[in-house]
């Protein structure tokens, strides 16, 4: 796509040069929703309005720079000239991106720098055939591609139990026409047997057909119960390995903007919703279906003029099936939200209970989830109160059917026209036909719930991972540890940039200190590192190749990281340790809590390496903790080692410890360093200092001293003042 | 007030220590303390609860200068203009009408009328795009980061309540 293309002929004719840019606005200069054109070219900025009248004109001599300045919901494009800022344009937040292009462009030419390359990145895209916006990182249009075959999409989880689901149907099938032959058998008894009063052996008969039908009736039922139960739990484990996989696959971006909590939630119970769709749904579907043919056909053959009767009410049924379908969705939607709610709540304040436990707020977090639960109470009711009004509905229609056939039935039999035992054998068919249409409305019931969670569930399975890995990823073995940023920008949300520019080489084994005020940005450059996050700009290169041509699986065997918040998995003190490695042995466990220095105090414990920790079981101090961590990125022996902030949170002694630790664990390896304590990053061959996501320093500790004005001597005086109040650390 | 403790407490400005009005290039500007200043940037510190109540004022460099407690205190040219720049800063267009909604394939689609013209939205889902701050009131969010208000649901006309009911 070029960039011109974006600009109408007309326009273009009217410009003296060849545009270097053109792009539509989609807000005029008042804020109000409307087209705007915008058009750079060599010598000049143009923006006309929707109907072609020219709006501004500026040249570009006149330009000192260009901002796109974002804002909520949108954002403008700013020139600034001699006498003060221009707003070039206005738009919403889809086209940040290529208005964040238009001031990069400006700003360059101003400023006579060189100008920047247009890439794919930044143009919002749009799929081809509707129109509508594609998602970041994909080609694939969800509306086009997506189109209502979740039906389908879910079905074909049964397949590799074709051969059970067939014999359940089969099975099905023969329960169903036996379960046909009792009111025959009915009829033979009363017109053949009690009607004329034979006292022959045809009644014992009779009774005994009846009883081998009963008996082989339960039997078939029995194994497809068996097989139905088999089935569905085997589906249901395949539907929560398949959505917790996507999940795991899933980049941070994804988990940043959502509440976990809610995950759970949706693993469990949607994959149960569309287990139940699929084995009870489809199967008693198909088997009630099955049954109301047969009965239909048999009526029939009894008599079909009364048959007719018991049709009328059917369609009746199905009307109203149709017109309260939207609305049960609707419902489950509502019932499945408040539960989503409610869920989270439980989670969040769990998560949370020492802060609730703390402020004393176990009474408000009560009433808040009261809230919520009554909200869901409310909706259950709403939605269960449909149920009690559907069935009984359904229950008097179907009724009304068998009033029919009872009053036409009746007269015939007086008249004699048909025996007592047809029209009694037609009442119990009639009886057994209305309980699949009964059903009906529980299988809508079904059906929109487990449309709703399949949405949902592909939703996860479909969200692309915002870190794909390449087709092709190249082969990095054991890498030497050269970590370089080529002018790298990133931003947590496209247009709000973290890190502005960023350009870095680090060489093999050399101990990197990050500084800078909270927020600065260092978390997020070696989030960066670690491919958490793609660039929005610039590339990473470790020993030469680009991060994203490297298969995330090799990177991270490469890189070892200890972060602030320690976060040790259920399970024992060795399990934690060995948890990149799992087949360690006990020695080389042991000796990664050596050099971590958490060994002594380890084996010090009653239950040693065994101790439980995590979620429930031993709780180990913050100082504890973070050596944990340690040895745990020991003992995948990295060659890049980061480090954020590992020591936050222990007191100076153990600072001490796990300063030796570290200065042992840093040897021959690339390490980033992130301390707040100054005096831990000694060590470091070099110091970069970075302020609102720049680079604004880098040196040894010595050399930055030595800059009368410089950020970082700020900082160390700033920390020898707070020390000399505190009275500790030298 | 001495200048010392300026630095730790919040300023808030009276209606006379600020002027706002708008450059020729259309970019928002004013006299704070007598200083002038060609371009200024405003902020809501609360922009669901209180719009009009308490709005930062900020150099280029994001810098705060202080508070307005309340833009209705403000002369009248000078809330004319803040009130302007709120609303472009702020871009939630207030929802008119909604034509219709309708989901196609697992996206959300919105046709509405809004007090800035009409504009589609498209959401991934109905949970994660919709908020509700209180009241009747919604806040939308499409996938690209557009957002759009209803001030009060119950309020609209019948058409639009109608699609509302269906999703709300
Ligand atoms: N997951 C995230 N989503 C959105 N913004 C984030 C996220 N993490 C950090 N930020 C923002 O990025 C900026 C830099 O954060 P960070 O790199 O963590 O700073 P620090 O230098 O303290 O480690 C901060 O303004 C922070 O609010
Ligand atoms: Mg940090």
């Amino acid at each position: 796509m070029s960039i011109q293309d974006q600009l109408p002929e007309q326009l273009r004719k009217r410009l003296a040069e060849d545009p270097l840019f053109g792009a539509k606005a989609d807000l005029l200069h008042d804020g109000r929703f409307g087209e705007q054109w915008l058009a750079i070219t060599e010598h000049e900025v143009s923006v006309w309005q929707q109907d072609h009248t020219q709006l501004l004109k500026l040249k570009i001599s006149e330009l000192k720079d260009a901002r796109a300045v974002g804002a909520v919901g949108g954002g403008t494009l700013l020139a600034d000239t001699g006498k003060g800022p221009v707003v070039l344009a206005r738009y919403t937040s889809a086209q940040s991106s290529i208005f964040g292009f238009a001031a990069k462009l400006l700003g360059a030419m101003a400023k006579k720098e060189e100008r920047p390359v247009v890439s794919e990145r930044d143009f919002p895209r749009y799929c081809q055939n509707c129109g509508n916006p594609l998602s970041e990182g994909t080609q694939i249009c969800q509306i086009c591609t997506r189109n209502g075959k979740v039906a389908a999409r879910m079905l074909r989880y049964t397949k590799p139990y074709k051969l059970q689901l067939a014999a359940t149907a089969v099975l099905l099938i023969a329960t169903t026409l036996v379960e046909l032959v009792p009111p025959y058998l009915t009829k033979v008894l009363i017109d053949d047997v009690l009607g004329p009063k034979d006292v022959g052996s045809t009644l014992m008969l009779v009774i005994l057909g009846l009883g081998a039908t009963m008996l082989l009736m339960s039997v078939m039922q029995t194994i497809r119960g068996l097989i139905g139960v088999w089935v569905g739990s085997k589906l249901m484990g395949d539907l929560r390995k398949d959505v917790y996989s996507s999940l795991m696959r899933l980049s941070l971006a994804f988990f940043d903007r959502r509440q976990t909590s809610q995950f759970i939630g949706r693993v469990n119970s949607d994959s149960e919703a569309m287990r139940q769709f699929m084995t009870d749904g489809v199967v008693f579907m198909s088997a009630e279906m099955l049954r109301v043919v047969a009965i239909f056909i048999i009526m029939f053959g009894l008599d079909w003029q009364l048959t007719l009767y018991a049709i009328l009410p059917v369609p009746v049924m199905v009307a109203v099936s149709m017109t309260i379908w939207p609305k049960i969705g609707r419902r489950w939607y509502h019932q499945w939200r408040s539960i989503f709610r409610l869920n989270t709540l439980v989670g969040d304040s769990l998560q949370g209970i020492r802060v609730v436990k703390a402020f004393g707020r176990e009474r408000d977090e009560m009433a808040r989830y009261n809230e919520a639960n009554v909200e869901l109470v409310r909706r259950n009711i709403r939605m269960e109160g449909l149920w009690s009004f559907m069935f009984p509905a359904f229950a008097f229609i179907a009724g009304l059917g068998t009033l029919l056939i009872w009053y036409n039935g009746g007269n015939k039999v007086l008249s004699g026209e048909i025996q007592l035992g047809v029209l009694m054998a037609l009442i119990s068919y009639l009886g057994m036909l209305f309980g699949p249409l009964q059903w009906i409305s529980q299988m809508i019931s079904w059906a929109s719930n487990a449309m709703a969670a399949a949405h949902r569930v592909f939703e996860i399975m479909d969200t692309p991972s915002e870190v794909p890995d390449v087709r092709n990823p190249e082969p990095i073995g054991v890498i030497k540890g050269d970590v370089a940023f080529d002018s790298v920008t990133y931003g947590y949300e496209k247009h709000h940039p973290v890190l502005k520019n960023v350009s870095l080489h680090v060489k093999a084994g050399e101990m990197v200190g990050l500084v800078g005020h909270s927020g600065a940005g260092k978390s997020t450059f070696i989030n960066l590192i670690c491919r958490f996050y793609d660039t929005d700009e610039g590339a990473i290169l470790i020993d030469g190749t680009d991060l994203r041509s490297i298969s995330q699986v090799d990177l991270r065997k490469q890189i070892g990281v200890v972060l602030q918040e320690t976060f040790l998995f259920d399970g024992t003190i060795a399990e934690n340790i060995a948890y990149s490695k799992p087949d360690a042995t006990p020695l080389e466990i042991m000796r990664a809590a050596k050099i971590a220095n958490a060994h002594d105090f380890i084996v010090r414990l009653p239950d040693g390496y065994d101790t439980r920790v995590g979620e429930r079981g031993h709780k180990l101090s913050g100082g504890e903790k973070q050596r944990v961590a340690i040895a745990r990125a020991i003992i995948h022996d990295p060659r890049i080692l980061i480090l954020d902030e590992a020591t936050a949170s222990v007191d100076t002694e153990t600072e001490r410890q796990i300063q030796e630790a570290i200065s042992r664990l840093v040897k021959g390896r690339t390490t980033f360093a992130i301390a707040h304590r100054l005096s831990t990053l000694r060590n470091a061959d070099r110091l970069v200092v970075l302020e609102r996501g720049k680079i604004v320093e880098v040196g040894t500790h010595e050399q930055l001293l030595e800059k009368e004005d410089g950020v970082y001597r700020k900082l160390v005086d700033a920390q020898k003042e707070l020390s000399k109040i505190k009275g500790v650390e030298g | 007030m001495a200048a010392a403790d300026d630095k730790y407490d919040i300023r808030m400005f009276a209606p006379d220590d600020v002027y706002f009005s708008r450059g020729s290039g259309g970019v928002f500007q004013g006299v704070i303390d007598g200083t002038t200043y060609d371009e200024l940037e405003v902020y809501r510190a609360f922009p669901f609860l209180y719009t009009t109540q308490y709005i930062s004022v900020r150099n280029t460099k994001g810098e705060e200068l202080g508070i307005i407690p309340d833009i209705a205190e403000l002369y009248e040219e000078s809330a004319k203009e803040l009130e302007k720049e709120l609303q472009l800063r702020y871009f939630i267009p207030r929802v008119t009408r909604v034509d219709s909604v309708k989901q196609k394939s697992g996206l959300w689609m919105w046709e509405l009328q809004t007090h800035l013209g009409s504009t589609r939205m498209v959401m991934r889902n109905l949970h994660e795009h919709l908020q509700y701050p209180g009241g009747g009131r919604v806040i939308l969010m499409d996938i690209s980061g557009k957002r759009c208000e209803i001030a009060d649901w119950q309020a609209l006309d019948a058409h639009s309540r109608k699609q509302l009911e269906e999703v709300l």
